[in-house]
């Protein structure tokens, strides 16, 4: 039992585990993700489709096996944290301790130095302070102790930040509203009413987006209690806990149905939205794309010229007891005739698509970010170091150096430092 | 603004290409007057890349951050500039001679990009498009460094003048250690385009994380660099072994750039 904590708890674990999580999010990129096993068999082989579906590679972020190795990496990373924590206190307590110095190794060491305080200010150390150490006069300075904390807290950010993610994940709650200004929309299974007030494009002169707003209120059904924001892309709006985010935008029209000269239904049509007529309800119509520029493009369909309302264009597909009986464009003016029922299309507009999202989680994986990123400034840009003096009886000193990451840079340094202050004191 | 800035780029081809050259005839000549004639022009080169990166911002009206061509060539300044930094810091005008050419062959990929100048999508009118970006430039900037010091560390025994090269290129400890402390910068910075990254996302598309092809694979050069450290740092993997990782390492970063935009297109298809 004792053998598999010690394994867990590992750096080796964490290598592998980290291993192999790089190369599933690898082939989690190259494979595309979400796909039936048909359209898989249709890109590859059946064979290679069916090891896809089965290995879940079709959903490699959500698959079990991804989440388990996520699992076991929060395990080792708090395993690990548990097991460090002793010793990263004990480096911190010892980093500045004349005893424990003056027992440990040194990364440098001078010896036959006259004036020890001029290399501690050459060293840039902050002032020494002097000690005793088995009857022997001493000069001990330590800095950037807080460096040995880097990697601890990096490894807690790492936990955090997995912690955040993953319950978000599990618990957030997501929908997509949409519509043309004056539609109200219940928000998912949710107490509240969504109304677009507004919605408006801002166009530059030549003709490319500059910003989509929106004018939102949130009305709670259970105290009345509503709330007004205006979001636009990167400006999202908490209202009532939920976050609101301008998210795309569509074409809509407004489709009438007349039979003999009176009006049965006006109605605003969604691009991607079916219409059916409530007085022969197996006649329906779908509105499947609108272009303000319409052009007829050989080979390719149809397509728009600019984003201007030049010459609109409805694409739409009619269907007859859910059979597709007909699929063509009507351009302005133009209108579909069938068993006496007159169809029109006419008053395109811009339909507005609203994000609306609630994970309580995230907070926590900022800051599991943000932990992570300051462990890290920790672990690689703050250096533990560490400089002391012995008085031998001679009454030369015997000056050296610790820096467990400054290695052969520090030693350098160390030495010039030494050789500047020789040569002063001569 | 636009077309000085259309010069300047030119210039500044001209001058790094120059920089290579006199590192070349550096090594070829052995005469020391050339490296720092080099580090001189790869300097000025450096100086009128930054004057042409603001033409082009004043010219564009906003950060030019902000497609292939504007990353290039800010790939290629970062690159330049870390290498300055490095080669000042550690005194070791080598270094140049190695990232020179790495340097040119950014900025000529960056030639090859459309120069035209686009409005910006709704998306990316944003603040933190400078933080994200510009932390981004310095990351692959310095993993750009660490792999030409490994490469130089994975040289250094085989070369032929012996004298030339210990003069000139620090002890394979040294080289070691500067490239550990390039990797450092590289992984704080990629860090903080991730985490940059990640709030803005959250404000712009509703998700910090995607797991985009951009986000996933900065996620596995970030994976690759954290296990270089750990074996580094843990497990004495020093040397030829970290040399390599390195390498790897800079592979990952050169799909994550151009890889992903080429073979794996998602919502950063722009960048």
């Amino acid at each position: 039992m004792k053998k598999v904590w010690i394994f867990l708890s590992s750096m080796r674990f964490a290598i592998i585990l980290l291993g192999v999580l790089a190369a599933a999010c690898a082939a989690g990129s190259f494979i595309t993700q979400g796909q039936s096993l048909e359209w898989y068999a249709s890109v590859y082989s059946k064979r290679t489709a069916a090891l896809i579906v089965a290995l879940r590679l079709d959903d490699v972020y959500h698959s079990w096996w991804f989440l388990l190795m996520a699992l076991f990496l929060c395990g080792n990373l708090l395993a690990c944290s548990v097991v460090r924590l002793p010793r990263v206190l004990r480096l911190t307590r010892s980093a500045a301790d004349p005893e424990a110095l003056l027992a440990g190794p040194a990364t440098v060491t001078r010896e036959g130095v006259a004036d020890p305080e001029a290399l501690f200010l050459a060293m840039r150390m902050p002032k020494p302070k002097r000690a005793q150490v088995s009857g022997r006069e001493a000069l001990v300075s330590a800095q950037n102790r807080a460096g040995y904390w880097g990697a601890w807290i990096c490894h807690l950010g790492i936990l955090l930040l997995i912690l955040g993610f993953g319950l978000g994940q599990m618990t957030h709650r997501e929908w997509v509203a949409y519509g043309v200004p004056g539609r109200t929309c219940q928000v998912g299974d949710t107490d509240y009413l969504l109304t677009i007030d507004d919605f408006r494009v801002d166009l530059r002169a030549d003709d490319t987006v500059e910003q989509y707003t929106a004018d939102i209120t949130v009305r709670s059904t259970l105290t009345g209690e509503a709330r007004s924001a205006r979001i636009s892309v990167n400006a999202p709006a908490e209202l009532f806990g939920y976050k609101y985010y301008q998210n795309s935008t569509g074409w809509a029209a407004r489709v009438t149905v007349e039979k003999d000269g009176e009006t049965l239904q006006d109605e605003v049509l969604c691009a991607g939205e079916y219409l059916r007529v409530t007085d022969l309800p197996d006649l329906a119509v779908y509105f499947n794309a609108f272009y303000p520029d319409y052009v007829l493009l050989e080979g390719r369909g149809p397509a728009t010229a600019s984003g201007s309302l030049n010459n609109p264009g409805y694409l739409y597909s009619l269907y007859y007891q859910e059979n597709l009986v007909g699929m063509n464009a009507l351009l302005a003016g133009e209108e579909i005739k069938v068993d006496g029922y007159v169809i029109r299309f006419s008053e395109p507009r811009n339909y507005t698509v609203i994000q609306v999202k609630r994970d309580r989680f995230a907070p926590l994986a900022l800051a599991g970010g943000l932990v992570t990123t300051l462990g890290l400034l920790l672990a690689l840009y703050v250096q533990p170091r560490a400089v002391w003096a012995v008085r031998d009886d001679a009454g030369k000193w015997t000056v050296s150096g610790l820096s467990p990451k400054g290695g052969v840079l520090f030693a350098e340094r160390f030495a010039e430092a030494a050789g500047d202050v020789e040569k002063q004191t001569t | 603004m636009l077309q000085t800035e259309n010069a300047l780029f030119t210039i500044v081809m001209v001058l790094y290409f120059a920089a290579m050259i006199l590192y070349f005839l550096f090594i070829a000549v052995k005469k020391d007057r050339l490296a720092t004639a080099a580090a001189a022009v790869q300097t000025a080169g450096l100086v009128l890349h930054t004057a042409a990166l603001v033409c082009r911002g004043i010219g564009a009206g906003r950060l030019p951050l902000t497609n292939q061509y504007e990353f290039a060539t800010s790939f290629a300044w970062g690159l330049c500039l870390v290498s300055l930094v490095f080669i000042w810091r550690f005194k070791f005008p080598m270094l140049g001679a190695f990232a020179a050419p790495v340097i040119f062959l950014v900025i000529g990929y960056a030639a090859m990009q459309s120069r035209e100048v686009r409005e910006l999508m709704p998306a990316l009118r944003s603040n933190w498009l400078g933080f994200h970006v510009s932390t981004a430039i310095i990351s692959y900037g310095a993993f750009g460094v660490s792999f030409v010091l490994s490469i130089i560390f994975l040289l250094r025994g085989s070369m032929r003048d012996q004298g030339f090269w210990d003069k000139h290129v620090p002890s394979r400890e040294k080289l070691d250690l500067i490239s550990y402390r390039s990797v450092s910068l590289g992984l704080l910075f990629l860090t903080f385009t991730i985490v940059t990254g990640a709030i803005w996302a959250e404000r712009a598309w509703g998700s910090y994380w995607s797991w985009d092809p951009k986000e996933t694979w900065s996620l596995v050069t970030w994976i690759v660099y954290a296990v270089y450290l750990h074996l580094r740092l843990r497990r004495g993997w020093r040397g030829q072994a970290a040399a390599w990782f390195a390498v790897v390492g800079f592979v990952c970063v050169m799909f994550t750039y151009v890889g992903v935009n080429t073979f794996l297109p998602g919502i950063h298809s722009y960048a």
